[in-house]
């Protein structure tokens, strides 16, 4: 196709009339100018418009052969398959309106999930080139979980001065934890080197960015406002630039703001980008040094370096310099991630997370439209006469399938437009409902990361309409080959060719939406099994009466215990620092093993209630490290000395050292290195983990004293837990405005309400479907005996009990939904069977039980139940059939 | 009416006939046919009514352009005329016929 060819098509199809008018005067001419010609020679005027009519042959036939030679007969052919099909629709809306509502519905529901999927793994930040950016980060050799070498930013320094990887890398540190405040109202910041937006080249839409300038610990402190954070804070001012504004407690400036679609690689934007150099200031803590922020590194890979060569050469960079680490310690090694604005997890990670409920939701499309392709079946036996007509008349069966689907299309388009309005509706009220419903404690930390329902973009858009055009196949195909399958004989005399009859394609729809209810179904009833049993459960620690409060501003610390332990609220007191890793060495046997080491002021096992199997607690007295007492879980215990004699034993541990230079600086709660320690006592694993963690905790408790930096109280508290939380939040507000408090039981609350999403989401499918299937049944039995209804009629004349016509009734039935309900059934257990077989076996299984034989019951009976109602109506309507009448009527 | 019928061209040539015809001065269709009947000494009277396709077939391939100009009977007609590339593809095509009519030729008085 040329230049030419185009503009001409183009032509013919913007300005068809004139394009036809043209043709019909260029023709007239001819026939005018012949006739002249003939005149001129001397015949009359009538012989000569006859001889020039005969030489030129049929005009239309010229004119449609000039048509073709267009070349848009194509076009020309879906726009009168269009009209034909709004011609259709107008005639039967009622059909029309129930497809696109069902399939809106489905396509809804997908696009839901795919929003969501978008919005954590697809939806890239928009910066300059971002396949180019790579976040760096370190590992060590034989090293466990969590026990990864931190960036700091002497190593950050480093990077950048020693390494030509890079075109430049920059720091940033999203430290969600503190709450900061600007101008007295809660905001979220992130860190970074002055390096951020030049490195990721991204303008400000007003003001200016941080310049490196700006991450000089001499220079004048400002911010940069994202576009979220400038509306939040600042109501959108545009006047904002140049301003001060007070920042827990210190001036900054506001430099600049961001455009709204920058979101600093994050998943959400932060409220403003502060320089990293001011995180003392920025940040009301007592800084345990600089080096103590995590940082990540991001760098944007130098042209013509492959993310493997890049990793090779950073990875001999940092076992250079691990050497001159004094620890003999396992290397280090560097790893590259891609990071672009998304969750950098593996996609067998993400499609293990979403497959899931791309699965359960597409199910409830599929079933959609499972009911579609069964209305149009019985459709197409309506049509069966006009299709008919159209095919005696020439009209190729390719030509009619191509407008049958071509109604099926626009019919799935408008519902791809109404499934969007659909998934934003659901997704806003969802997001409603998880903010009404959550547990208020998380909802303060919910509304802290700027949630909102995900946005939608070209991508969402994109996949409706493939989603749109997977359906139509779906929906569509079958009936239109169905529906065009004739015998044209006999559909011409009227009769309704009972070969058509597609029976084999509606069982096998009607099993499909059975068996996926079937299996929906079972979810919902395992994910709430599993948040009853949660909820119900007794907890293995003492949670009615116990609050867990973190104190942020560090110098107010001391000022913060004093006022809890005069409290009268409060019973007790104890404190407990996060969990860090450590060797533990023991000389009897001679061995080590990595463990956890929690270091816990001598009141926490008695605060929640953790049972000591042998010896005795911490006593009052040892409340440091320099006390040499230490406690061991009953399982770490039983790997050390299998013969129980634990007690009394000396351990040591050696910690194991986070990024070089950041150890020697932090107040190791895991204890001077070399001390020995004395096992005091061994106390009982709880079982049951009421969430957060803190039951799972396996391994060694040193002492610590009450005052340990970073660590978190946990408060007996006197009379209802939920009232003193209130109480002590409100008396202690003035004096850490960061104070948090929560009791224990919110937070296994927490998880119970995870679950409980989870039974939600499945009772909210499970029901789509159930409604759908019993819905798609009734209409598909009520038509089948409508079409019948002859042979019932004849069968009861013959003297057919009712009881025969409805058990022949019920057969019709019977096999698709009895067949549905095993395959459902078998899916869900081969699905669990495969979920166990997976590493995160352990995880699922102590949360909700896969195999739960009351779920499978339930839902193949609550199915059984909604089948049987639905399939009634028709038998009944069957069974009181007038037999004459039926017959009369034929 | 008894009337020899046209013989029937060859396939391809009316194409090669157009442009050939266009070659020196643009014309719309009826002269177009009138002067193909004339030098052929009526001979080749091309079928009219399929003139036309193949005109718009030319114009889409862009051998030839279309305008509207008066014509001799004071209304207005579409006349057509060989672009570059048509003059390319007539060049190429006369080559063509050439050779072949040459071949014919000679199995004609050899064979």
């Amino acid at each position: 196709m040329n230049r030419h060819d185009l503009l001409l098509r183009i032509r013919a199809l913007a300005v068809r009339p004139r394009v036809e008018r043209e043709l019909d005067e260029e023709l007239a001419f001819h026939l005018e100018r012949e006739t002249r010609k003939h005149i001129d020679a001397g015949v009359s005027a009538v012989e000569a418009r006859r001889q020039a009519r005969l030489r030129f042959g049929p005009v239309s036939l010229a004119a449609d052969q000039c048509r073709d030679a267009r070349g848009t007969d194509t076009v020309d052919r879906l726009v009168r398959d269009v009209d034909y099909a709004f011609r259709t629709f107008r005639r039967m809306p009622l059909a029309a309106l129930t497809i696109v509502a069902t399939v809106a519905l489905g396509l809804g529901l997908v696009a839901t999930v795919f929003t969501i999927y978008n919005f954590f793994f697809l939806r890239v930040d928009a910066v300059r080139n971002p396949g180019e950016l790579f976040a760096v980060s370190l590992t060590r050799t034989g090293s466990g979980n969590g026990a990864n070498p931190r960036f700091t930013q002497a190593d950050y320094e480093a990077l950048r001065r020693e390494t030509r990887v890079f075109t430049d890398a920059f720091a940033m540190s999203s430290d969600v934890g503190s709450a900061d405040r600007i101008e007295q109202r809660p905001a979220r910041g992130a860190l970074v080197t002055g390096n951020f937006f030049q490195v990721l080249g991204v303008h400000a839409a007003l003001g200016r960015t941080l310049l490196p300038g700006d991450d000089e610990a001499s220079g004048q402190p400002v911010i940069v406002l994202s576009d979220t954070g400038w509306r939040k804070l600042l109501d959108g001012d545009r006047s904002a630039i140049g301003r001060s504004v007070v920042m827990n407690g210190a001036q900054f400036e506001i430099a600049g703001v961001m455009p709204e679609e920058f979101r600093g690689l994050g998943l959400t934007p932060p409220d403003y980008w502060a320089p990293l150099s001011l995180a003392p200031e920025s940040r009301k803590t007592t800084a345990t040094g600089a080096d103590e922020t995590a940082i990540e590194v991001v760098g944007r890979l130098a042209p013509g370096m492959s993310p493997a060569a890049a990793t090779a050469a950073l990875d001999a960079w940092a076992s250079r310099r691990s050497a001159f680490d004094t620890f003999s310690e396992p290397p280090m090694h560097v790893r590259l991630t891609p990071r672009q604005g998304t969750l950098s997890v593996d996609q067998a990670d993400a499609f293990f997370l979403f497959g899931p409920l791309f699965f359960a939701f597409g199910l409830v499309l599929m079933i959609g439209c499972a009911n579609v392709a069964n209305l149009l079946l019985a459709r197409g036996l309506s049509r069966q006469r006009e299709i008919g007509i159209r095919m005696a008349l020439g009209a190729p069966r390719r030509r009619i399938v191509r407008q049958l689907l071509t109604e099926s299309l626009l019919l799935a388009l408008a519902a791809a437009v109404c499934g969007m309005v659909v998934s934003r509706l659901f997704l806003q009220s969802a997001l409603r409902a998880v903010v009404t419903t959550i547990p208020p404690d998380f909802g303060l930390f919910a509304s802290y990361l700027n949630l909102e329902a995900p946005g939608v973009d070209w991508r969402v858009l994109l996949f409706l309409l493939a989603s749109a055009v997977v359906s139509t196949a779906f929906f569509g195909l079958a009936p239109a080959l169905q529906a065009t399958r004739l015998d044209l004989v006999r559909t011409m005399r009227g009769e309704v060719t009972r070969d058509a009859r597609p029976g084999r394609a509606r069982r096998a729809l009607i099993g499909i939406q059975v068996g996926a209810s079937t299996l929906l179904l079972i979810c919902a009833v395992i994910f709430l099994r599993g948040a009853i049993a949660h909820a119900s459960q007794p907890p293995d620690i003492r949670m009615h009466d116990t609050v867990r409060v973190s104190i942020e501003t560090e110098s107010e610390r001391a000022a913060v215990l004093r006022a809890v332990t005069a409290d009268p609220l409060v019973a007790a007191v104890s404190a407990a620092s996060p969990t860090t890793r450590g060797i533990l060495e023991t000389s009897l046997p001679a061995g080590s093993m990595p463990v956890n080491v929690m270091a816990v002021s001598p009141g926490y096992l008695d605060v929640l209630g953790i049972t000591i199997v042998s010896g005795r607690g911490f006593t009052r007295s040892e409340r440091a490290v320099e006390a040499g007492v230490a406690v061991v879980s009953e399982t770490i215990a039983r790997q050390l000395w299998p013969n129980g004699n634990g007690v009394g034993q000396t351990v040591r541990i050696e910690p194991l050292r986070s990024a070089s230079r950041v150890s020697t600086a932090s107040t190791g709660a895991a204890g001077e290195p070399s001390r020995p320690l004395t096992v005091v006592g061994i106390v009982r694993d709880p079982v049951h983990d009421a969430g957060m963690g803190l039951a799972s905790f396996r391994g060694v408790y040193v002492s610590t004293a009450l005052e340990t930096p970073k660590a978190w109280l946990y408060l007996r508290v006197r009379g209802n837990p939920e009232l003193a939380r209130q109480a002590l939040l409100g008396r202690l507000t003035g004096l850490d405005p960061a104070f948090g408090i929560l009791t224990l039981r919110a937070m296994a609350g927490m998880q119970t309400y995870l679950l409980e999403i989870g039974f939600w989401i499945a009772v909210v499918l499970g029901a789509l479907a159930l409604v759908l299937t019993v819905s798609g049944l009734f209409s598909v039995l009520s038509y089948v005996i409508e079409q019948r209804a002859r042979e019932i009629g004849t069968r009861l004349a013959l003297g057919a009990a009712t009881r025969h016509v409805a058990g022949f009734v019920l057969s019709l039935s019977f096999g698709p939904v009895a067949t549905g309900l095993v395959t459902g059934g078998a899916v869900a257990a081969a699905v669990a069977t495969v979920l166990m077989a997976t590493p995160a076996a352990s995880d699922v299984g102590g949360w909700i039980d896969v195999f739960d034989p009351v779920a499978y019951i339930a839902s193949a009976l609550v199915i059984a139940a909604g089948c049987l109602i639905s399939v009634s109506v028709p038998t009944l309507r069957a069974t009181r059939l007038d037999p004459i009448a039926t017959l009369r009527t034929d | 009416m008894t009337r020899h019928p046209a013989p029937d061209l060859l396939p391809g040539t009316l194409d090669l006939l157009i442009l050939r015809t266009l070659q020196t001065h643009s014309l719309h269709g009826w002269a177009i046919s009138e002067r193909i009947q004339q030098i052929s000494e009526d001979v080749l009277q091309i079928n009219q009514g399929s003139l036309y396709p193949a005109l718009h077939r030319l114009e889409h391939q862009g051998w030839i352009d279309a305008e509207w100009a008066v014509s001799e009977l004071g209304r207005r007609a579409k006349y057509y005329r060989l672009t570059a590339s048509g003059r390319h593809q007539l060049a190429v095509e006369a080559g063509e016929w050439e050779r072949m009519a040459r071949a014919i030729g000679r199995v004609m008085k050899l064979a």
